[in-house]
């Protein structure tokens, strides 16, 4: 089990530092680092002050020195503008004196993030801001989610081929089938829009951000919850269906065993690893999804910084996103690896 | 408006009297260009016999919170600012020398007065006496001669004050010239320009004019935030929120002078660039005014109940060439591009009519040196065989826009009817991020530019040879002879003359097709009062209050 876990930790570390190798490449290729120099001096700048500004904020150095820099495990650029330093480590302008005590090394490994270009903030600030944000979001979807989806798909799944089965796995495929991007626009038209609508619930989560209410906060929830609901109740319904017609079932029904007792406690147990598995794949698919819906709902979260730390090069600040959504991504794989263990016993972990 | 006191009285502010009662002159410009002299804008009135417009904040009510949606970008040193929300915010505890109002006047708000003489040489500025800063310290000559002095400084990166004090600058070290800023005493700076400039003191109205400490150290403002406004800003989240709260320990010298502020606390929440997402806003109560509505939303807010404030303004959508890049740099091309659009059939469809047609030279109507030059001869099948026999009957053009909604439809409705004139032609929409990267360099694109207060200055900052906004690189060195003998003459009618010529020239060139002038629109819930669009997106917020 240690060296499982060893085993996945360090593939962690290799993919995080092969992903943010590609991500530095790519954020730093000449024409994204102009647009970073136009995002800090202003759009209307000439190329002569584009060069200027790069060579003093020590982006004219190799992208792999500054790689190394970024890590930390290459001393940071400093730079000499007659008896005034400025330089990676140090804080805007500093005399000898303070350039001199000022750490050689500052990156990743020493904890130091960097600031975001866009935000003005330190990273790890930023994205533990967003991250907040997300995850009260991520956290709402899950308790709609998760229990509604295997509601749906047990529901489904006990009888095979019923009515019942026949509607609620049409509703599942439907849900599915709609990105959230359409969705998202049809729930607000419906619910919030006063031109057309019901206008029972807010087409803005802004003020969600401060205090979350029924009206701002159901419809970016719902949004999300029904694009991976479908899906996870499909699965569930399949694995349902297999284990209904399983031996062990049929003899539980011929001892006497009621329907209601076959299904909770023989079936849906065993019907519930699959799920599982799909459940932990959805942490990925959700990120994907909080993209779509934090910029449609106007929610600043991982998702929306995401989107503003591409569109505008926020170097650093991507670097720490795809650090974070690596260790999201892994991490529930891991989990869910380790949850099979407890699901079922006949698989070990070595 | 009534305060501003000046004994004497510019000869010129007679002459433009004489030029409104003759009907060569409308109330607007006159306004502009005599309160510009150093009248005050009541004594303007009275000049031309008119009582100046009685304020209707008597009855304004204290207190509350106004939540405006509006960009929420990242604060710099305010002479490098290039939007005017950065100024917006700022605006709050950074105020300005001058300020220029909807009415086309310019009042004086950290100067009592000023006055220019004869020939507008020599400008002297009365500093307002009883301005402290918000940290105790008095507000002196010295401060303003220093922000000039700075505004003055070409070699600060993306300063663009320094364009707008041309006629103070030694043009070989980019710097103030000696001798061009003189502090006279505590309260008096002299400023002597180099020819005569009649822009100088309009550029010190521009959102990029903020009035800095002497502590300041040429970062974030808001970081350190010493001013002199009646604000202070609490929160700065850029992309989500920025607070203004009500500086209670800090007295502020407009109270007396010219009334408020009311508010206690001022909101700015950003919904990215989508006006759908104003709309949520406002339906969901999160809002109570926007920063501007365009377009189809200015009829759908209107739907909301919600009041709409309009300004009439030469803010301008320039459909320009760079003549630079292949094939633009044939003005054959250009003008031909040029003849198969209708601009009035652009204003109908890209901005339902909300404006004035414009005539390809970028000067306005409302301008006070605006000549009438005939009309521009519209002319698809012509203009298809004048490309032709260019050689580029065949070739395929780019129209690049931002993919904001009425500058993309507009872009749309300019394609198509180039397409109609049996041209091939592309159309690419770019995000607003990654677009104003490159801006100046796009072979074939649409910018937004917004109003100057007089028509020789949008021409100074974005056609004059080698300037850093000049997206066309228009080169023409009779139009910058022209230019310059046009800024250097106060009388309206004799500049006129001249701008004649700078604009034929602009139209002979094919330097853009400038489809409209638009008006732009602000909405407000029913209970926000005083916060009226402004022509150059300013917020004066001493004058925004709310109804309990």
């Amino acid at each position: 089990m240690l060296l499982f876990l060893a085993r996945k930790t360090l593939g962690m570390l290799v993919t995080a530092l092969c992903l943010t190798l590609i991500v530095f490449f790519l954020t730093n290729l000449s024409p994204n680092l102009e647009k970073l120099a136009k995002s800090e001096l202003g759009a209307r700048i000439t190329d002569d002050e584009v060069a200027s500004w790069l060579d003093k904020n020590g982006y004219a150095q190799p992208t792999l020195v500054r790689y190394g820099e970024w890590l930390g495990v290459l001393p940071g650029w400093t730079r000499d503008n007659d008896g005034e330093f400025t330089g990676r480590c140090i804080d805007g302008k500093a005399d000898a004196e303070t350039a001199a005590s000022a750490s050689r090394f500052c990156g990743v490994v020493q904890g130091d993030w960097g600031e975001s270009s866009v935000f003005k903030r330190d990273v790890g600030e930023v994205v533990s801001r967003a991250l907040k944000l997300t995850g009260k979001l991520m956290l709402c979807v899950m308790l709609v989610m998760v229990p509604g989806a295997l509601i749906v798909g047990v529901l489904a799944g006990m009888r095979e081929g019923s009515r019942l089965d026949r509607s609620l796995s049409t509703l599942s495929i439907l849900t599915t089938a709609t990105p959230e991007y359409v969705s998202g626009v049809v729930l607000v038209a419906i619910f919030a829009s006063s031109a057309v609508g019901l206008k029972w619930l807010n087409g803005s989560a802004t003020s969600a951000m401060d205090n979350i209410t029924i009206a701002n906060f159901t419809l970016p929830v719902l949004t999300i919850a029904l694009y991976g609901m479908g899906y996870i109740a499909r699965m569930t319904r399949a694995s349902m269906t297999e284990v209904m017609t399983a031996q062990y079932i049929r003899t539980a029904r011929l001892k006497g065993v009621s329907f209601y007792n076959v299904v909770m406690k023989h079936a849906l147990r065993n019907a519930l690893i699959a799920p599982f598995t799909v459940i932990m794949l959805q942490f990925p698919w959700l990120l994907n999804g909080v993209v779509i819906v934090e910029t449609l709902f106007n929610y600043k979260g991982f998702g929306w910084t995401l989107v503003q730390a591409a569109s505008n090069n926020d170097i650093e600040l991507l670097l720490a996103v795809s650090v974070v959504s690596v260790f999201v991504v892994l991490i529930s794989q891991l989990i869910s690896d380790i949850g099979y263990v407890f699901l079922n016993p006949r698989i070990r972990i070595t | 408006m009534t305060h501003q006191t000046k004994p004497g009285l510019h000869p010129a502010g007679l002459a433009y009297a004489a030029e409104h009662k003759a009907g060569t002159l409308d109330r607007r410009e006159f306004l502009t260009r005599t309160t510009a002299l150093g009248l005050t804008a009541s004594a303007a009135y009275g000049l031309i016999g008119m009582a100046s417009p009685a304020q209707a904040e008597g009855h304004a009510q204290s207190g509350g919170t106004l939540r405006m949606q509006m960009e929420t970008k990242a604060l710099k040193d305010p002479r490098t600012y290039d939007w005017s929300e950065l100024a917006n915010f700022s605006r709050g505890w950074l105020e300005y020398l001058v300020e220029y109002n909807r009415d086309g006047s310019l009042r004086g708000m950290l100067l009592e007065s000023w006055e220019a003489n004869e020939n507008a040489t020599v400008f002297t500025l009365k500093v307002r006496p009883g301005v402290t800063w918000n940290n105790g310290d008095a507000f002196t000559a010295d401060d303003v001669a220093r922000n000039i002095t700075g505004w003055c400084d070409g070699n600060v990166e993306g300063n663009s004050m320094a364009t707008r004090m041309v006629s103070l600058i030694d043009s070989d070290t980019k710097t103030a010239r000696d001798g061009a800023i003189v502090v006279v005493d505590d309260m008096t700076v002299q400023l002597n320009l180099t020819a005569p400039d009649i822009t100088v003191m309009i550029g010190m109205a521009d959102y990029p004019a903020a009035i800095v400490h002497a502590d300041f150290d040429g970062g974030d403002p808001s970081e350190n935030p010493v001013g002199t406004g009646p604000y202070l800003p609490t929160q700065n989240d850029v992309g989500i929120k920025q607070v203004l709260q009500r500086n209670a320990d800090h007295t502020w010298w407009g109270t007396e002078v010219y009334g408020g502020p009311y508010l206690d606390t001022i909101e700015y929440i950003d919904y990215g660039t989508d006006p759908a997402a104003y709309i949520s806003g406002a339906e969901s109560g999160e809002i109570d005014a926007t920063y501007q509505t365009v377009g189809d939303f200015v009829d759908i807010f209107d739907g909301l109940g919600w009041n709409k404030s309009e300004a009439v303004t030469a803010a301008t959508l320039c459909v320009r060439f760079n003549q630079l890049q292949e094939p633009y740099d044939n003005v054959a091309v250009r003008r031909a591009l040029q003849k198969a659009v209708d601009n009035s059939i652009i204003l109908e469809l890209g901005y339902n009519g909300l404006g004035t047609t414009a005539e390809n030279h970028h000067v306005c109507p409302i301008h006070p040196e605006y000549a009438e030059l005939p009309p521009q001869i519209v002319d698809p099948v012509a203009a298809k065989a004048e490309l032709d026999e260019a050689g580029h009957g065949d070739t395929e053009f780019e129209l690049i826009s931002v993919d904001d909604a009425w500058v993309a439809a507009s872009s749309d409705a300019v394609a198509a009817q180039l397409r109609d004139a049996g041209m091939n032609i592309t159309r690419t929409v770019l995000p607003g991020s990654t677009f104003w990267n490159d801006w100046t360099k796009y072979p074939f694109s649409a910018t937004e530019w917004n109003m100057r207060p007089l028509g020789v200055q949008v021409l100074a900052l974005a056609y004059r040879s080698g300037e850093a906004w000049n997206e066309t690189a228009f080169s023409n060195a009779e139009f910058d002879a022209k230019l310059a003998e046009a800024m250097a003459i106060l009388d309206a009618d004799k500049r006129s003359e001249v701008m004649a010529d700078v604009e034929k020239i602009m139209q002979d060139e094919g330097v853009m097709i400038q489809p409209f002038w638009r008006s732009i629109f602000r909405h407000m819930a029913p209970n926000v009062r005083g916060t009226d669009m402004h022509p150059t997106f300013e917020h004066h917020h001493y004058k925004w209050w709310v109804e309990a």
